[in-house]
């Protein structure tokens, strides 16, 4: 026993000696001499590969211009918030002194996590020569998850729940939550959520209308306000669980299941924190042409989501030229394209020089989804991350294994 | 002859430093991790995540589906496996079927999931079939075959993937241990072709293919992407229970996704151990 305490001893404490990166602070240096710093070498970016359209316009966009203008190259692996916090924290752990990704795409949850186990650096995005262009004067962008980002984790794009409906089937698609109960009990079957983040996202919504609605939940965590309005969303959900999809016993694992059940008809409803969703797939003919997106009076929840750049990239200098493309206008405007990803930008369009103010606006509108004008007087901010952790532990217990 | 002990004692060192080292380092870690030892946030010593997993009924329910759920699938597909092999013994060894068993084979576990939900979901192939046939009015008439809670799904793609194997493994153990001589040998002693199969070739072939059936039942048990995709949110299956502590949402929930890998892990080494052991005894008494 001793033995074996003493190799645990031993094997502990070989892992805690992180040592400091040699590379120099690039966020103390001149843009110029941090081009120069990153020029020809690798920057490893995870995120989530799940859409081929946004794939694309990594693999085919992003990837050979910074090649082309910066000599990066760009290589892309995949991998969302959990991995990401997976992979971080191992490193961490190992006293790795320098880790295998410089960049990656997250948002509010996942920043969350990564500012708790402090695997995040920064500030830096101010040190960004597009930055002046951001729109950080727009809550939903300078606060993520009710956290100020403060430099560490540039906006990329920004987002909003919308529920998609099959017209076919549904002519009147349900606008209040009391509207919403008795659809699901008129055509039992029909209606379901999933458990992961969109899933999360819906019942946030929902959580904030039972609050009162708008900023009810602004603000930290309230350990009084979550007891008593999510005491009523259970009841609210029990009152519909026997007639969501398979008598709400279970429920779809994530997004991708139930865009499935939805493209193949058992499903007449399902959800996406991404509003152009419905008009990509539609084009892709994954979901039926009759497919509609659409924000109840409720309102959804919109944020955006960022990059960040781990503690322990060998290549931050790289990693924010990356960054700094990314928001530039014209990747922003490819981005916002219809036909390229229809990702909303974080720019603020009458601080872009020259056209560009005037290109955004001549973007071709969507066809299957509201404006996005239209969506903003009913965008929910979103509340504090301790929100979502609670209600996913809480609705495994009040309502799935109940 | 010293030197060849060396030589021996070298080896297995060796053998020990690749396969059992890293499991126990493994094991180790795991064990410190989930008593707060070990780990980013680790609080000090506490036995509080082990009791939340042994005391909540959630990891034993998802025992229970895992072991029932393996069970299954290896019940069925070894029925199917040595019907099909004691039906033709000779047709699996050559020609063109032999070749297509080892097509289910080449599929990756979550195609098979896939193709799976396409077939059996509530509007997929069969309930489609059902319907132009006139046996169901609609989706609703349709039992529940996929994300159920007794894993009807999972054990169906788990048979697909796992008769295949059987028959290829029966098939070469017919014919490696001559059965087909020893049915003809009963046959003229008297024996029915059902008795020399029920006396001779079934208790032969499950001998010797045991510790293959039991490393199947523990990889079944293990699966992931399959009860990712066709399983229930509750019970879930072990794999996807851990996986679930260990990566969604709540990093306080870390620890205890390690306390469930340990405890899996002491389970199924034990059942192992105690099965392979009891079939080694037998095999080698009656020998």
């Amino acid at each position: 026993m001793q033995r074996f305490l003493l190799l645990a001893h031993l094997f502990l404490t070989a892992c805690n000696n992180p040592q400091p990166s040699h590379e120099a602070d690039p966020t103390r240096l001149p843009w110029e001499q941090v081009i120069e710093q990153a020029k020809g070498s690798t920057v490893q970016l995870m995120m989530w590969q799940g859409d081929p359209l946004i794939n694309a316009y990594m693999q085919q966009y992003v990837a050979p211009a910074v090649k082309q203008q910066f000599s990066i190259t760009l290589e892309i692996a995949s991998g969302q918030g959990n991995t990401i916090v997976q992979t971080l924290m191992t490193e961490m752990e190992a006293g790795k002194s320098v880790g295998e990704l410089d960049l990656m795409w997250i948002n509010g949850e996942t920043f969350y996590q990564l500012r708790q186990i402090d695997a995040l650096f920064g500030p830096w995005t101010e040190r960004l020569p597009n930055a002046q262009f951001i729109d950080f004067q727009n809550p939903f962008i300078n606060t993520d998850f009710q956290q100020p980002v403060n430099g560490y984790e540039c906006p990329w794009g920004n987002v909003q729940m919308t529920l998609i409906y099959n017209s076919e089937f549904v002519k009147d698609p349900p606008r209040t939550r009391a509207q919403l109960a008795d659809f699901v009990k008129a055509h039992p079957g029909k209606f379901t959520f999933d458990t992961q983040f969109t899933g999360l996202t819906f019942l946030k919504s929902l959580l904030i209308d039972i609050a009162g609605g708008g900023n009810a939940l602004d603000g930290p965590f309230d350990e009084a306000k979550y007891g008593q309005y999510s005491a009523q969303l259970w009841d609210y959900l029990r009152d519909i669980q026997p007639y969501l999809w398979k008598q709400g016993k279970t429920f779809p694992d994530s997004r991708s299941p139930m865009h499935q059940l939805f493209s193949n008809g058992e499903l007449w409803f399902t959800l996406t924190n991404n509003d152009n969703e419905v008009d990509s797939k539609v084009g892709q003919g994954l979901f039926p042409p009759t497919a509609r997106a659409y924000v109840p009076d409720f309102g959804s929840i919109q944020n955006s989501h960022y990059m960040g750049i781990p503690k322990l990239s060998g290549n931050k200098a790289g990693a924010m030229i990356v960054a700094n493309f990314l928001l530039s206008p014209e990747a922003q405007w490819e981005k916002q394209k219809q036909e390229a990803w229809g990702d909303g930008t974080v720019l603020d369009p009458s601080k872009l020089p020259g056209d560009w103010k005037q290109r955004f606006e001549n973007l071709a509108a969507r066809k299957y989804a509201p404006s996005r004008a239209e969506m903003q007087s009913r965008a929910l901010k979103e509340p504090a991350p301790e929100y979502m952790i609670r209600l996913a532990k809480d609705f495994r217990e009040q309502i799935i294994e109940r | 002859m010293a030197g060849i002990y060396k030589g021996k004692y070298a080896s297995l060192g060796l053998f020990l430093a690749l396969t059992a080292l890293p499991i126990a380092l493994g094991i180790g870690y795991a064990l410190l991790r989930s008593m707060g030892l070990a780990g980013l946030g680790a609080e000090g010593f506490t036995l509080r995540h082990w009791e939340a997993v042994l005391s909540g009924g959630e990891f034993w329910r998802s025992l229970g589906l895992s072991f029932r759920v393996a069970g299954c699938s290896i019940g069925l597909a070894g029925v199917l496996a040595l019907a099909a092999v004691l039906k033709a013994p000779e047709r699996w060894q050559r020609g063109g079927l032999s070749w297509l068993m080892y097509l289910p084979l080449t599929l990756p576990a979550m195609v098979v999931a896939f193709v799976v939900f396409q077939m059996l979901s509530g509007a997929g192939l069969v309930s489609r079939l059902a319907y132009k046939l006139g046996l169901t009015s609609g989706i609703q008439d349709f039992p529940n075959w996929v994300n159920d809670s007794w894993g009807i799904g999972i054990i169906a793609a788990h048979v697909f993937m796992a008769t295949p194997f059987f028959i290829i493994l029966f098939a070469q153990l017919y014919q490696s241990e001559r059965l087909g001589e020893y049915a003809q040998l009963a046959a003229t002693l008297g024996a029915t072709a059902r008795q020399s199969a029920r006396r001779v070739i079934v208790p032969v072939l499950l001998r010797q293919s045991f510790p293959t059936l039991v490393l199947y039942f523990i990889f079944v048990m293990g699966s992931y992407e399959i009860p990712l995709l066709l399983g229930s949110q509750s019970p879930q299956m072990v794999s996807v229970l851990t996986i679930r502590k260990l990566q969604r949402f709540d990093l306080a929930d870390i620890p205890q996704a390690y306390a469930i890998g340990v405890l899996y892990m002491v389970f199924v080494a034990a059942a192992a151990v105690f099965l392979l052991r009891n079939n080694a005894e037998k095999t080698s008494s009656t020998c």
